[in-house]
């Protein structure tokens, strides 16, 4: 420490000067007081004792002010970069004649380290503020974002760093969207109701359950409640609060098919596994033996057992729709194949009603865009219908054409029951069924709900018109393959994955 | 290796855990004259896959000490020695649908127990040559 030696140096050398000139004076007033004035002992005491005094007030003094110069000159500069004292000067260097060296050296450390902890801030986003407020967030074990105006993070705390898996300061500044790529179970997202509410409300709060966030740096999905708080005119410009209830485990064990539902449905699906094979054992062993009324009973019986079975399969598909996890995969389809083929498979349990199926298909119909599966479901739950409410009538006919907006529209009329006007609005809710039909015929009571859910992931529609005693007709559109290609730019990918809802993706910076 | 008679039974190795199930499917494959070895461990039917030649492995995927789906893994996956045998999941459990697609990748079919009879089970396997 060249400068600190320096520096002591000169202190010294100033303390021997003032004490040599101190004790100059006293001698000197001393020699005065003998030879000039001739003074007497006691009054020469006097005169010293009191001149030393005067001159160790005088000498401390200007010591004082000198010595703590560099000091105070220190101090100044830290007062200066200090947010808390922001009206100190900054120092004036060279009024210090003593330790030049090394208050100039201090001082630049002094501004260097303020430098460095400026730019810490600064990439830390952080712009030095309540510290209070800081302490809380960043105590909050919940992720907690604070977005701008302009749906920038202003501040994000710690939990909110570890949930995400980037910094704190990776995240300040970005783009909400850019950090978290959203998907929700149900609308409206996230930056619709931000949307509407800017222009809205002046505050504004809500909830989302079951929301879906990639974590693209680990390659996981985190699932979490998220809630929002907006409030337009805060004056630091915290616009909108949002806090994430994570329930990742929870959500995923749904997901995995592990929860109550797939439980239950494998355990009832072990005795109707078993059921079927004892009747069908019975049945082998036994046909030809039995009189009619037990032939009946155990036709009864094996069919009874397979309802059960479709039965557990409509509660998995409607569980499935409800929880949006129903995939259709559309593909590029002939229409009148797939009609056929469900008219086919139904036409024998038809005659056995003395029902004849009528088909009248359009020619040229073009291809459609379809999951193969789930519409053949949807045709043969419209004939199944069809066939129990026909009553005394003989006749179903199925039409396929063109309709006025360019899509498939088929119909499956009958001309028996029909339906009483008062259920016609619940007639697509599940386990809707009046009264009347349950009792005079079979059914799980999912079948419409599920054709509806079926033809509007489609992206179709299906309707009812019905009068009692007169008959029913069911028509339902669907999509000409063409158009599917063009509005989902599926381009060369045959493939076209839709959900029953499907998840309704967030605005996103991550979508291209 | 023994050498066998043209038409020689098919040996079907079904794995199950619940007896009242595979009593039923004994009785309808012997019945349509396959040779039924039953196995409800999966740790055994492993190596019972490994050591015999079976036409066909019905696999039932909710089984003791080793999943159905890990003996499918270490009988398919990538790097085991490849096998001769079908494979063919039955199973009652619900599947969440990118896991069944997996499991459908590496067995030659996958049928749900409670969606087909015995004899609807034989007719299948009679069509997987």
């Amino acid at each position: 420490m060249d400068n600190f030696q320096r520096f002591a140096t000169q202190v010294r050398n100033h303390l021997l000067l003032m004490m040599l000139a101190s004790n100059g004076l006293i001698i000197l007033g001393w020699w005065v007081g003998v030879e000039v004035f001739h003074a007497n002992p006691s009054g020469l005491l006097f005169l010293s004792i009191t001149l030393a005094v005067a001159l160790s007030l005088l000498i401390a003094t200007v010591s004082t002010t000198y010595l703590t110069k560099p000091v105070r000159l220190v101090s100044q500069a830290i007062m200066h970069v200090s947010p808390d004292s922001a009206n100190v000067p900054a120092p004036e260097l060279k009024s210090s004649p003593l330790g030049m060296e090394l208050v100039t050296n201090l001082v630049t450390h002094i501004y260097q380290l303020s430098s460095v902890v400026a730019e810490v801030e600064k990439a830390a986003g952080k712009q030095p503020h309540n510290l209070g407020a800081d302490f809380v967030a960043n105590s909050l074990p919940l992720p907690l974002l604070v977005l701008d105006k302009e749906q920038n993070v202003l501040f994000a705390n710690k939990a909110a760093a570890m949930y995400l898996k980037r910094e704190v300061q990776d995240i300040t500044g970005q783009n909400v969207y850019s950090v978290l790529d959203m998907s929700f179970a149900a609308a409206p997202t996230f930056d619709k109701w931000l949307a509407e509410a800017k222009t809205n409300k002046a505050v504004a709060s809500k909830r989302w359950e079951h929301v879906k966030a990639a974590i693209p740096a680990e390659n996981i999905t985190r699932q979490f409640d998220l809630a929002a708080y907006f409030n337009q005119s805060n004056p630091e410009g915290y616009e909108t609060l949002l806090v994430f209830f994570d329930h990742t485990k929870q959500y995923e064990k749904d997901d995995q098919g592990l929860g109550f539902l797939a439980l239950a449905v494998h355990e009832l699906r072990s005795p109707v596994t078993l059921l079927r094979g004892y009747i069908e054992a019975f049945e082998d062993e036994l046909d030809g033996k039995l009189d009619p009324e037990l032939t009946d009973f155990m036709h009864k019986m094996k069919a009874s057992a397979q309802k059960l079975s479709s039965f557990i399969n409509n509660i998995l598909d409607v569980s499935r729709i409800e929880t949006d996890r129903l995939t259709l995969k559309l593909h590029e389809e002939s229409w009148p194949d797939i009609v056929k083929a469900a008219v086919d498979d139904i036409s024998l349990r038809a005659r056995l009603h003395g029902v004849e199926i009528e088909v009248t298909i359009t020619d040229n119909l073009p291809t459609v865009g379809v999951d193969r599966v789930g519409m053949y479901e949807v045709v043969s739950n419209l004939l199944d219908n069809a066939i129990k409410y026909s009553g005394q009538s003989k006749k179903i006919v199925v039409s396929a054409g063109l309709s006025n907006e360019g899509l498939v529209q088929t119909t499956v009329q009958d001309f028996g029951v029909g339906i009483p006007v008062s259920i016609m609005p619940n007639l697509f809710e599940k386990f809707y069924r009046s009264h009347r039909s349950k009792e005079q015929v079979g059914g799980t009571g999912l079948g419409l709900y599920l054709s509806k859910a079926i033809v509007e992931a489609h992206g179709g529609h299906i309707w009812v018109q019905s009068k009692e005693g007169q008959g029913s007709v069911f028509g339902f559109t669907v999509v000409p393959y063409a158009q599917l290609a063009e509005t989902s730019k599926a381009g060369d990918n045959k493939d076209i994955v839709r959900g029953a809802h499907g998840w309704i993706k967030n605005h996103s910076l991550y979508r291209g | 290796m023994d050498s066998q008679p043209p038409s020689r039974a098919r040996k079907i190795l079904c794995v199950e855990d619940e007896r009242f199930i595979s009593e039923l499917y004994v009785r309808a494959l012997t019945k349509a004259g396959y040779q039924v070895v039953v196995e409800q461990d999966g740790q055994k039917a492993l190596e019972l896959a490994r050591t015999n030649q079976f036409d066909i492995i019905l696999l039932d995927l909710m089984i003791p000490t080793i999943t159905g789906i890990d003996v499918l893994r270490q009988l398919r996956g990538a790097g085991q020695k490849p096998l001769k045998s079908k494979i063919v999941i039955t199973t009652n459990l619900e599947q969440r649908e990118d896991i069944r697609a997996d499991i459908e990748k590496q067995a030659d079919a996958y049928l749900v127990k409670a969606e087909i009879t015995p004899k609807e089970l034989v007719a299948f396997l009679d069509t997987i040559k």
